[in-house]
């Protein structure tokens, strides 16, 4: 008896040393791997379509943006314009087909715009597409667009990861989560929900030589960390959304490089419209006991290098950020300001954020212990993401939120700084800066508009609700991996990436 | 009492366990105050330095705070929550089981069934499903829910306890006086019961140990920045390869711990029970 | 005739049980703050989107009447619609994720099964010499090590610093479980340390106690060789409480998977849950969680009726149930 049993645990072992063979590939066409996060829903429009590498690749938009450069390429849209803003003519792309096999036409246009008004849906560009007047076809490849207001800077719209140009006869409602289909450089072959994708090259892609892979594998992977060590073991390729300590873990190895495609924000709202922050002095003192070297550290980064402070939500990338010294870090200050608005003895404030976001935690401990000093306890109250943007954002009074950067500023301060904005965290209510907001999206001259950029990032300086912290955007990739590119749009364009 | 130490005397795993326990609850109580940091003290200039380096006795973590540090602080949490949670979880097990096996008949039924129900659940699984849906933890809503997972078990072994007692003659003198039922159960039978109730207690401790430091690890433990051993695992987990220290040491205080409360338990349970 | 009433009666109350933990699952996770349908569709929703989707997902309907609808449904085999993914079923990502937590609590299983008999066997006959107390330690420290602190330990030692097995479990697309086995032998081993320490303590002690009976000391006496008499008569009977405890640890061991799958991403029940939780995809909370009561309380069960039949006394007495 015991015999056997000694058997069996030699047998154990022998079998554990077989299987530690792993598993081979014996492919050769050329496959990239990528391993994002858990998507929730991906139909794009739908709360939070944010399946990045999915839908950058099977959907097309009307316009797309050159990673490199920034500027507004024609992708389905080949040309558009309108005299004052109010009127856009839309020229499409001829000769291309759906992955279905059904032509491109202006009807996809109009269905994709007139989706976004769709009450059931709670399409996320709602608000924006509000201003839609109406949408006329005049022929399959022009879409005549009339605004109820002028907006000289509407066309970048078409560029945000919502806008994916659907089809007017595919039913999304009951397919767009399990066979999801447009018209973009990859098809989608298999779907496993929350699990993987597997895609293939669009031979009859309208562009000329894209994609340049054969094959794109997605998958989706609950843990980060997990995601990297699949990187490390060369079991993927690339891994988007990187936290920096797994950039310095990269870093020091061999075979592995990582990209920071572009600058995010972290965005401190100090809500203006309840205790304490409703006090201009109080925000005052808070933004005295800053300190953006340490924050920069927490982050892993250099302050001036990789990571940067402001207080206004316009990035230092954009032409239109006005340069504005900080003030520097004066702990005395900040407990006169206290003591001034009534609270000589500090004050007890609760802090919303998302503990599983990067960035998200170090910021919240660092803030923490920089504004302990002058007497402002922080209570931290961190939350899975989802629950953090489904129930306490936009509803405490102190938030830490990632915020993409919108190319064209003026939509961000639409959608968070204008008192009616749908995504105003902070709740700000100053009608100054309204009014220059609404001035900016009716100005064609852009000279004219920059003054009014320049008196508002001033506004935001003295008595904003916001402190700005810009932090790269980190991707993981192998050396193997050629020409990843991901613009402002956070849709990446793996059409152009290639692997040895 | 005089038997109980004697025996202790014998034993050396019990000695062990019980001065690491010891050990860690001097830590609790003093250690914060004898520490020359904070559990958030960022050394911005030390971010993951090693152990003994920079005058950090067990290394830094990526935000520049001190390890040992955050363990000693940890420690006052850990053992709170356990204490609490199994103290708790006897309390509320005691009163549900002595209930159900005193009166007997169909209140003992109905109890029974009770407990087997909540019992069918996995108690992390339970308390995982809890918790994940609300978001986080505080001190309290931790403790509750642990208590809540581990009463069941509780309950069982304190009925199991009161049955073997129920018939004994002490317990029929009582009655026979006319005492009422709360003083037969709390003042004859608990005190002979004690046994297996100790045993319980202290295997809770352990249990809840673990529990709270899973829980923290799957990421619902205590909100940052406390020292929550479980989520300082998994908050470090990424940096195994670059900063080992600040994954190893607190798996190796969570070890530590549940471990001296075992052999401690292992004691109390040989001696109390008198099982042969 | 006796077993077979214990049978029934067993079973009768196993699926009460069942019933009556679909019932407490539902409405614990249907009570829960936080409006479901405004989390699906997020913080910029209109009032009117969120109330047309509570109507279609019919959140205002009683409560009695969606727990009908939801266990009607799922004795019809129809585990419901993800709220995530609408149009997708569970049935068709569940069913597979289940199969692979089985394989992997099978593998933990044959692996920690006949080691822990083994050594608890060894350290029982060896009682207070020397092998019996370095058995005994290692057991205490595994039982006290948290799965995911095993864990760790197993992916710095064989995965960071030998490289001989991979650190995250993941299934490369269009293979399956079969074709890279060897993603479950860390998880396995994770769950083995911990059940390794439980289970060899306690077939020590049996054994200790078997040892001890008359019966084993008078076939010694009588002059019957020892490993004959371990063997062939000690054996069986210290099996019996080992046999009780591993099917009453498999409670813990459907806790353990949720720890290991997510600590090694292996795509079973257990991650699957973990992501459900974080999503709060409420069907599929729901799904996971009934199911892992399910294993669990069918697995007590069938201990119990293991016991009973192998245990003689049992089997021909009548007994409470």
């Amino acid at each position: 008896m015991k015999k056997s049993i000694m058997l069996c645990a030699v047998f154990l072992l022998a079998a554990t040393m077989v299987f530690a063979g792993g598993a081979q590939e014996t492919e050769e066409k050329m496959t990239i791997r990528v391993a994002e996060q858990v998507p929730n829903l991906i139909t794009p429009g739908v709360w939070d379509g944010q399946a990045f590498s999915l839908n950058g690749s099977i959907y097309d938009y009307l316009i797309e943006m050159d990673a490199h450069t920034g500027e507004l390429v024609p992708s389905l849209a080949t040309e558009w314009s309108s005299p004052e803003g109010k009127v856009w003519t839309i020229k499409l792309r001829k000769g291309v087909k759906f992955h279905d096999g059904s032509d491109f036409t202006s009807a996809d246009v109009k269905y994709t715009l007139e989706r976004t008004q769709d009450p059931d849906l709670g399409h996320l560009k709602a608000q924006d597409f509000e201003n839609l007047d109406k949408i006329e076809t005049p022929d399959d490849h022009t879409v005549v667009i009339t605004l109820k207001e002028a907006a000289p800077t509407f066309n970048f719209i078409f560029t945000d990861y919502n806008m994916a140009i659907l089809s007017s006869d595919y039913d999304y409602a009951s397919k767009g989560e399990s066979a999801p289909m447009g018209t973009g450089p990859f098809k989608l072959e298999k779907l496993v929900p929350k699990e993987s994708a597997l895609l293939v090259k669009n031979s009859e892609y309208w562009a000329e030589g894209l994609p340049k892979a054969e094959e794109l594998r997605i998958y989706f992977v609950p843990d980060i960390d997990s995601s990297v060590s699949l990187l490390e073991a060369g079991q993927v390729d690339i891994v988007p959304q990187i936290s920096p300590i797994i950039k310095k873990r990269l870093e020091s190895m061999d075979g592995f490089k990582v990209v920071s495609p572009y600058q995010e924000s972290r965005f401190i709202a100090l809500a203006d419209d309840r205790e304490p922050f409703s006090d201009n002095r109080v925000r005052l003192a808070f933004k005295y006991t800053m300190d953006p070297e340490i924050l920069a550290k927490a982050c892993q980064g250099t302050l001036g290098e990789t990571i940067f402070y402001n207080e206004t939500p316009i990035v230092n990338a954009l032409a239109q950020y006005k340069e504005i010294p900080f003030r520097g870090r004066d702990i005395d200050k900040a407990k006169e300001l206290l003591a001034e608005a009534g609270y000589p003895d500090g004050l007890k404030v609760d802090f919303f954020y998302a503990s599983d976001h990067p960035y998200g935690s170090d910021i919240a401990q660092t803030l923490k212990e920089l504004s302990a000093p002058a007497g402002i306890e922080l209570n931290l109250k961190g939350f899975p993401r989802d629950i953090y943007l489904s129930q306490h954002w936009m509803n405490g009074p102190a938030l830490l939120t990632g915020w993409g950067v919108r190319v064209d500023p003026s939509m961000l301060l639409m959608l968070a700084y204008h008192s009616e904005g749908p995504w105003n965290e902070s709740h700000i209510d100053n009608p100054r800066v309204d009014e220059l907001i609404d001035k900016i999206r009716g100005e064609v001259d852009p000279e004219v508009r920059q003054t009014y950029y320049d008196e508002l990032q001033q506004i935001f300086h003295e008595e904003g609700t916001v402190i700005n912290l810009q932090v790269p955007y980190l991707v993981g990739v192998s050396d193997a991996v050629s020409d990843y590119r991901q613009p402002l749009t956070m849709l990446p364009q793996l059409e152009y990436t290639t692997i040895k | 009492m005089n038997t109980y130490l004697l025996q202790l005397k014998r034993s050396p795993r019990a000695i062990a366990g019980l001065t690491i326990l010891l050990l860690w609850i001097i830590a609790a109580l003093i250690g914060p105050s004898l520490l020359p940091y904070t559990y958030t003290g960022m050394d911005m200039n030390n971010q993951m330095v090693g152990p003994g380096e920079a005058g950090h006795l067990l290394g830094t973590d990526a935000l520049g705070r001190d390890v040992f540090s955050r363990i000693i602080y940890g420690s006052r949490s850990i053992l709170t929550i356990a204490l609490l949670t199994s103290l708790l979880s006897s309390i509320a097990g005691i009163i549900i089981g002595f209930t159900a096996g005193y009166f007997g008949g169909i209140v003992d039924t109905i109890f029974l069934r009770i407990m087997d129900i909540l019992m069918a659940i996995p108690p992390l699984v339970l308390a995982m499903v809890v918790l994940g849906i609300l978001g986080n933890s505080t001190i309290v809503g931790l403790t509750i829910i642990v208590s809540i997972t581990y009463t069941p078990a509780t309950a069982r072994v304190a009925r199991g306890a009161l049955l073997t007692c129920k018939s004994s003659e002490y317990v029929d003198a009582a009655r026979i006086r006319g005492e009422s039922h709360l003083y037969i159960m709390f003042v004859e039978i608990l005190p002979n019961t004690i046994g297996p109730v100790i045993v319980e207690i202290t295997a809770r401790f352990a249990y809840s140990i673990m529990m709270i430091a899973s829980l923290g690890f799957l990421g619902v433990g205590l909100q940052p920045p406390t020292p929550d051993w479980g989520m300082m695992v998994i908050e470090n987990k990424s940096l195994i390869r670059a900063a080992p220290w600040t994954v190893l040491y607190p798996s190796l205080a969570i070890a530590s711990l549940v471990i001296a409360i075992s052999l401690f338990s292992d004691f109390v349970s040989k001696v109390m029970i008198n099982e042969d | 005739m006796d077993f077979l009433k214990r049978f029934a009666k067993r079973l009768g109350f196993t699926l009460l049980t069942i019933l009556a933990m679909s019932i407490l699952i539902f409405f614990l996770v249907e009570i829960m703050p936080g409006d479901v349908a405004q989390t699906v569709l997020g913080q910029s929703a209109t009032e009117e989107s969120v109330a047309a989707l509570r109507d279609r997902m019919g959140l205002d309907d009683p409560l009695h009447q969606r727990y009908l609808r939801w266990a009607g449904g799922f004795i019809r085999g129809d585990l419901g619609e993800s709220l995530y993914m609408r149009g997708v079923q569970i049935n068709t990502i569940f069913w597979r994720k289940v199969g692979h937590s089985v394989v992997l609590a099978f593998t933990a299983l044959l692996f920690y099964v006949p080691l822990s008999i083994l050594f608890g066997v060894f350290a029982g006959v060896k009682e207070g010499k020397a092998p019996d107390a370095i058995i005994s330690f290692i057991g205490l420290a595994t039982m006290a090590l948290p799965e995911f602190v095993s864990g760790i330990i197993l992916i710095t030692v064989f995965a960071v610093g030998l490289e001989i097995l991979p650190i995250a479990s993941i299934i490369p697309i269009g293979e399956n479980l079969w074709q890279n086995l060897d993603i479950l032998v860390l998880p396995a081993l994770s769950i083995t340390f911990v059940m390794f320490g439980y289970v060899s303590r306690m077939q020590r002690s049996s054994m200790v106690s078997v040892m001890k009976a008359d019966y084993i000391r008078a076939a010694i006496l009588k002059g019957m060789p020892r490993k004959y008499v371990i063997f062939r008569h000690a054996l069986k009977n210290a099996l019996l409480p080992t046999i009780t405890i591993i099917g009453m640890n498999m409670g813990w061991l459907f806790g353990g998977l949720i720890v290991v799958e997510t600590l090694f991403g292996f795509p079973g029940l257990g991650s699957l849950t973990m992501s459900a939780i974080k999503t709060r995809d409420i069907p599929l909370i729901e799904a996971c969680v009934l199911f892992i009561t399910f294993i669990f309380v069918f697995a007590t069960f069938i201990t119990d009726m293991l016991y009973a039949f192998l245990n003689p006394r049992i089997r021909y007495k009548r007994g409470d149930v």
